[in-house]
């Protein structure tokens, strides 16, 4: 067991850590180049900056848009979103994995707040699998990795609240640990390739909507020659 | 603002089958409105063969290749959708319907997918999957609403736009908007209405000769003036429909002095290329940009009419010379600058009766044009009153994205597409209901008629003609012989139509 969590911890850990980033990266790059190539073929450069930035805005810290339709379900994804990101981010154990690691740390959160963040995060997670089951019209959208993504990513949640909190035995924390581990190294492998994507990309969500409508100039003969319609009537 | 479920009844209603079983059964295609013959064999290979000429041609893929990477599901979108709130139908939940074309990108254009899918057997497009998109895009309006909602940013709209597009280029449109469109593009007259130009010119003489009696003023439509500083293109539907809108429109031209025209070799904003194929709006708007040329004309304007604003403002200068091309305006955006300038003056209360206006998509979605309408009816109406939601929240008039044009489909627009915007003009108690487009006049019409509601729909220059107070030296003197009218009429501004001569 603990020759496995050393391997998890180290070459596992530095090896999933290494495809998140680089498949975040590669997504984030052929996303930004798509969107370049798209403004050098648009016919119209002019880009609505204002509107495309405060709407992106708008989405990235919704404040605004909370109470104006199901609120309930959006308060609850906002702070399991804020839970997700945060805890992991500033929980005092992992920058100092980070400083041991790397050399260098940054400001953390009090105890008390990462586990009161934890604990939501697990208790929001599992309201949104929830309301995915039964919520027809979210049912009828769903595929397996909707359902997937809340259950696996509220596990290292799970486990990392149990090695941190409860006073439990040696085999108990390890092997806890262990699942805390792995699951978030998953959690690393998976992301570049499934729709939690979005923690890059959506940002762009706007702008890429913005320049999809900048169509390129005169295309209609193009198409039509390739289509082998050339000529031909409406 | 949430709207109620179909009963049972409408719902058998608004579903009910519009064509022959002999015609379905040859097309091989069992949607709701009618559609030209095409070529059915081998439907899914050109299918993706048209799919595949767009992508190459066009701007979509990088944007089909971000919204398939987030997609989310998370089903918000459903909460705007007034045709899913309607129907309850999960078909109609906005994601599930972008998923129908998104699942054809992902399996037949992605390196992932096509993978995938060979090594399963799984996802390829079949002639059922089409006739699934063939049905589900056509239900929807066009009005972009869950596009704003989209906490991803999925442009829903952008994708139904595709899907529709790809499925023209198979023969699958609606034959209303394909018959229209060769009359505008092919055909002798060169508009969708197929309005020849001298019955063009003699309605506009009938109308001057209207105004004038009704105004004493001489109001003109000026016809192939060059070196005007607007060439108008309305809906050309309006010569035939909607004749107080432009009276109202050619009276504040005449109020403010300035120059514009109608000309004679292309006179028509509609453009339905917006709703169903990229090349047909190329070449609706190289039309209006090259009688703008011929004329000498410094400025489009478009008349009242939400469509036919966007796809001239929007795609105008993508094919017509990007900085280069010609500005763009809405008739409402000059209407509310010569009012703010001075040069038009207004009677205010003209309007007694409770109005309220309705944004059309197309002019509010993107906060174009929010404000200017709202102003100019304030200054003119006596009890001015909002919908909720409004402006760039809009609800859709339930016939956006060019279904209004299929009249075979009535009942589902009034009863399932409509029905939300039914619930909100209902809670305004508004008698006029003031609608600055010629599709969002029609389907309203239709939808007030069908759902028993007593309102009337206008233009916003159909109340502003009745509130111009012309200049003193433009009135002219009465006729003194056979003068019948005592008052003479001519010896003082000319007042605001009654309240009553409106409801006639």
């Amino acid at each position: 067991m603990e020759a496995l969590l050393d391997f998890a911890q180290g070459p596992l850990f530095r090896l999933t850590f290494a495809i998140m980033i680089l498949g975040l990266l590669r997504i984030l790059i052929l996303d930004i180049v798509g969107m370049v190539e798209a403004y050098r073929k648009a016919g119209d450069k002019s880009i609505p900056w204002g509107l495309t930035i405060s709407r992106t805005l708008e989405w990235l810290f919704p404040v605004k848009r909370i109470l104006n339709h199901r609120p309930i379900y959006s308060i609850i994804s906002i702070l399991f979103h804020i839970g997700l990101i945060i805890t992991p981010i500033f929980l005092f154990a992992h920058v100092r994995l980070w400083e041991q690691g790397v050399g260098f740390g940054w400001w953390t959160l009090s105890p008390q707040v990462a586990d009161t963040l934890t604990i939501t995060t697990i208790v929001f997670g599992l309201l949104l699998f929830l309301g995915r089951v039964g919520v027809s019209r979210a049912r009828a959208l769903s595929r397996p990795q909707d359902y997937l993504w809340p259950v696996l990513l509220i596990i290292p949640f799970i486990s990392g609240y149990l090695c941190a909190n409860m006073g439990v035995s040696p085999a108990v924390y390890q092997a806890s640990m262990l699942v805390h581990v792995l699951s978030g190294e998953l959690i690393f492998v998976a992301l570049p390739f499934t729709k939690i994507a979005h923690c890059v990309l959506m940002p762009f969500s706007q702008l890429v909507s913005v320049l999809a409508w900048k169509f390129p100039a005169r295309v209609d003969e193009d198409v039509a020659t390739t289509l082998d319609k050339k000529g031909a009537p409406v | 603002m949430r709207t109620t479920r179909i009963t049972e009844e409408e719902r058998a209603k608004a579903f009910a089958p519009t064509r022959k079983p002999e015609v379905t059964e040859r097309q091989q295609l069992d949607v709701r409105y009618h559609v030209e013959d095409f070529a059915v064999e081998d439907r899914p290979r050109r299918f993706l063969e048209a799919f595949a000429a767009i992508l190459r041609h066009s701007n979509y893929r990088f944007a089909l290749d971000h919204f398939i990477r987030m997609s989310a599901k998370c089903s918000r979108c459903s909460t705007q959708c007034q045709v899913y709130q309607a129907t309850g139908d999960p078909e109609d939940i906005p994601c599930k319907r972008s998923e129908l074309l998104l699942s054809v990108y992902r399996r037949h254009f992605t390196l992932a997918g096509s993978v995938r899918g060979r090594i399963l057997g799984t996802g390829h497009l079949t002639d059922e999957k089409i006739q699934e998109m063939a049905e589900s895009f056509w239900n929807c309006t066009a009005c972009r609403r869950c596009s704003m909602e989209c906490p991803v940013g999925i442009d829903h709209a952008l994708i139904t736009h595709l899907g529709r597009y790809i499925l023209s280029e198979i023969g699958i449109a609606p034959r209303a908007l394909v018959v229209s469109t060769r009359e505008q593009l092919e055909g002798k007259t060169g508009n969708t209405s197929a309005v020849p130009v001298p019955a063009l010119v003699d309605t506009l003489e009938f109308l001057e000769e209207d105004m004038e009696e009704e105004k004493h003023v001489a109001i003109k439509f000026p016809i192939d003036k060059e070196g005007a500083e607007f060439v108008f293109f309305p809906a050309v539907s309006d010569f035939l429909m909607e004749a107080e809108s432009l009276m109202g429109i050619a009276a504040v031209f005449t109020a403010t002095g300035d120059s514009w025209t109608i000309g004679t070799g292309y006179f028509d904003g509609i453009n339905y290329g917006l709703f169903y194929s990229d090349r047909i709006l190329e070449r609706v708007v190289t039309k209006v940009s090259d009688e703008t040329k011929r004329l000498k004309g410094e400025k489009v304007l478009i008349g009242e009419c939400g469509h036919a604003s966007r796809s001239a403002k929007y795609f105008l200068p993508v094919h017509c010379g990007g900085k280069d091309a010609l500005p763009v305006y809405n008739i409402m955006e000059y209407t509310y600058q010569a009012w703010k300038a001075g040069k038009l003056k207004l009677q205010p209360n003209a309007i007694p009766e409770r109005v309220t206006y309705h944004d059309p998509c197309n002019i509010a979605r993107q906060k174009w044009i929010l404000e200017q309408p709202r102003e100019l009816l304030k200054a003119i109406c006596a009890d001015y009153v909002e919908m909720t939601p409004n402006r760039e929240d809009n609800i859709c008039c339930g016939g956006g994205g060019g279904t209004v044009s299929i009249d075979e489909i009535r009942p589902y627009r009034t009863a399932v597409g409509g029905k939300a915007k039914a619930d909100q003009i209902r809670a305004t108690g508004a008698k006029y209901i003031v609608a600055p487009c010629a599709n969002c006049k029609k389907q309203l019409r239709e939808l007030v008629e069908d759902q028993g509601i007593d309102a009337e729909i206008v233009g916003l220059h159909d109340l502003l003609y009745k509130a111009i107070i012309f200049p003193d030296h433009m009135i002219q003197p009465a006729v003194p012989a056979d003068a019948e009218d005592e008052d003479n009429p001519a010896a003082e501004p000319v007042k605001p139509d009654s309240a009553g001569s409106a409801d006639e």
